[in-house]
């Protein structure tokens, strides 16, 4: 009995987890959690490629309180000289879709990207606002479509479709979740049944204990145009102030 | 000891940036003032921000410019007024200190302060004058203030306080965008600036719709002209001025509307008490960004000025659209346009622009101004212009 026992609970445990691995909410929420951090900062590399030549190349700071549903994201543009001062700020709720402002020194006022206008590419990447934003699992309803091996990696593949509370322009999304290390690998986006934008996850390293792609390639399906965004210098949980995320802290230009 | 003041500023936060710009303004037609068709501008502005600890930040700017209509003053000389008629050949366009800690923000030196929410027309931006020379293609100009800024979960409290009042920069008298009066006889502009400090406060909300309330107190930064009875002699003065007024920004389903509207009173009834509103609808759609609006005014008390410089209140009663197309991350294309409720004055401008690589971009456009004399932008009908610019960003 006393052999029996621990056999059974394996057993159970084993059977259980693959249940709970089979729900694809809990697979998101395992991501989520795995990924969450008290902070980020990285500087980012944008090169946009369209028709194979590379026509651009921007860079930019990011910096991060929170996580997902629960965070606050300034971005700051370095390169090219023009845009140098250019920010972002994204406020992410839990319930409902972010605020976003964008700040200009040339103007000198920060303009509010309305919700229907973050379809919008960003500063013509083939990022579009809504991209720049992070998605919570509660604002998303689930389901597994089945299991994929994806660049030589076994792969859930689930669709997500927004809530009602979440305005986006995509009517559904899949996502390729590994099941390694429960890192989101690939999402396309769909607007109805069109694809509309594909973005990879690539060269993904452990941080911190933070499995984190530290490439990401959007392609915009319409435009045939792809923008690759590198990170480097990648940190977790530096501290940071809640008060460097208001729009106050964004319009001091640096 | 100059080794560790070395390690110290290297090691502190400082960023820069700035560009070289020339531009080249084609005028087709002779204006009446002004025999010259043709204007090249050069142009150096050089910013700098130092953080020397968190918290606090040092912020300067200078603008080394020169061209060939002798819009800018020739003599060297470092300018931080920005008082004088013509532009100074070197210029300190910003130098302030800030500091800021938890929701609390304080900046004080020459700087730029900017109220509103609308585009084109902004009646609440009181601290904001502008550089009016080409009246159509302005730029703003800092001002020495001291400003305070809480922010506390949705709401910011705004004050400012102005030593002195930095007025508009108005046409030069013997150039086209100076429009002579009907008189034969030589003029004489004699321009009274007054001495005294202006101070504002606004209050703003964000949220799902955004909104804002200002007042100010100080002068117009907006010249009126009173002529004398010999009828030569004009004097230019800058009236007392009180404004209440707010802002609203509301996003809807399909479009944003955003309004602002202000009343302004003259204590010394130098000029008309009035009345200036704003309503635009925005919309962006693919690579398109579209805005429209209606600009007003409603005169609540006439003052005693023979006449007004006012680019605001000559944008109103006027239709105002503005839309750009993005055709790349490189390309783009830009056009505005305002016409007048009676079709008494147009004025619409087309620029495309183009970068090249991470340092260069060229811009071309073509403004042109149509109308009756009698209009704000019907008398500036000789003054279409075409403009090439090119500009290195590092």
């Amino acid at each position: 009995m006393s052999r029996t026992i621990p056999a059974v609970f394996f057993a159970l445990l084993i059977l259980s987890t693959q249940a709970v691995a089979q729900d694809p909410r809990t697979i998101v929420e395992e991501t989520q959690k795995r990924s969450s951090a008290k902070s980020q900062a990285y500087e980012g590399t944008l090169r946009v490629v369209k028709e194979g030549s590379k026509i651009a190349e921007k860079r930019w700071s990011f910096e991060r309180i929170g996580s997902h549903g629960d965070s606050k994201s300034i971005l700051r543009f370095s390169a090219p000289a023009e845009v140098k001062g250019v920010a972002l700020l994204v406020v992410n709720h839990p319930d409902r879709s972010s605020d976003q402002w964008m700040w200009a020194p040339a103007i000198g006022r920060e303009r509010r990207i309305a919700l229907q206008d973050r379809s919008q590419r960003f500063f013509g990447t083939d990022f579009s606002f809504e991209d720049l934003e992070e998605r919570d699992t509660d604002q998303y309803e689930y389901r597994l479509l089945g299991e994929e091996t994806f660049e030589g990696a076994a792969c859930w593949k689930i669709e997500s479709r927004p809530r009602q509370n979440k305005v986006s322009q995509y009517t559904h999304s899949h996502v390729w979740v590994r099941k390694d290390n429960y890192v989101v690998v690939q999402i396309e986006n769909y607007k109805n049944a069109t694809l509309v934008r594909r973005a990879k996850y690539g060269d993904i390293q452990r941080v911190q204990s933070i499995w984190t792609a530290h490439t990401i390639e959007m392609y915009d399906i319409t435009e045939k145009s792809r923008t690759i965004l590198t990170i480097e210098k990648l940190q977790y949980d530096l501290p940071m102030k809640d008060e460097d995320f208001t729009l106050q802290a964004f319009r001091r230009e640096r | 000891m100059p080794f560790l003041a070395i390690l110290f500023f290297l090691s502190q936060d400082f960023n820069q940036r700035g560009f070289v710009q020339t531009q080249t303004t084609v005028y087709p037609q002779d204006a009446v003032n002004d025999g010259g068709n043709v204007i090249g501008e050069t142009q150096i502005r050089y910013e700098g921000f130092f953080i020397p600890w968190a918290g606090f930040q040092l912020s300067g700017a200078l603008d080394l410019r020169s061209d060939t209509h002798h819009q800018t003053d020739r003599t060297w000389r470092l300018d931080w007024k920005d008082r004088e008629r013509q532009r100074a050949l070197l210029s300190l366009r910003r130098f302030s200190a800030q500091y800021n800690h938890s929701g609390l923000t304080i900046e004080a030196g020459k700087q730029f302060v900017r109220w509103g929410r609308t585009d084109i027309v902004n009646p609440t931006d009181r601290f904001a004058p502008r550089d009016f020379m080409t009246v159509v293609d302005n730029e703003f100009l800092g001002i020495d203030a001291v400003r305070g800024t809480y922010e506390r979960g949705t709401h910011t409290l705004d004050v400012v306080w102005a030593p002195r009042l930095t007025p508009s920069r108005t046409p030069l008298l013997h150039q086209r965008w100076f429009i002579p009066p009907p008189i034969t006889a030589p003029l004489t502009v004699a321009r009274k600036i007054p001495e005294g400090s202006q101070y504002g406060i606004r209050w703003s909300h964000t949220g799902e719709v955004e909104f804002a309330a200002a007042f100010y107190s100080g002068f117009n930064h907006l010249p009126s002209y009173q002529v004398d009875s010999s009828g030569t002699v004009v004097e230019e003065t800058y009236a007392d001025q009180r404004m209440i007024g707010g802002d609203v920004g509301v996003p809807l389903q399909l479009l944003s509307v955003k309004g602002e509207a202000a009343w302004f009173q003259s204590p010394d009834q130098k000029t008309d008490d009035y009345v200036l509103y704003v309503v635009q609808l925005e919309r962006q759609a693919g690579e398109w960004f579209f805005v429209g609006g209606y600009g007003g005014q409603h005169v609540t008390a006439k003052g005693t000025q023979s006449a007004d410089f006012n680019p605001d209140r000559g944008m109103t009663r006027t239709i105002l659209a503005r839309a750009g197309y993005t055709i790349d991350v490189n390309r783009s294309i830009a056009f505005e346009t305002a016409i007048r409720e009676n079709f008494d004055g147009f004025w619409s401008k087309i620029e495309f622009s183009q970068a090249f690589g991470q340092h260069w971009r060229l811009t071309s456009g073509f403004t042109a101004i149509r109308g009756k004399p009698s209009d704000f932008l019907g008398q500036y009908r000789r003054n279409s212009h075409a403009t090439v610019t090119a500009r290195y960003s590092f």
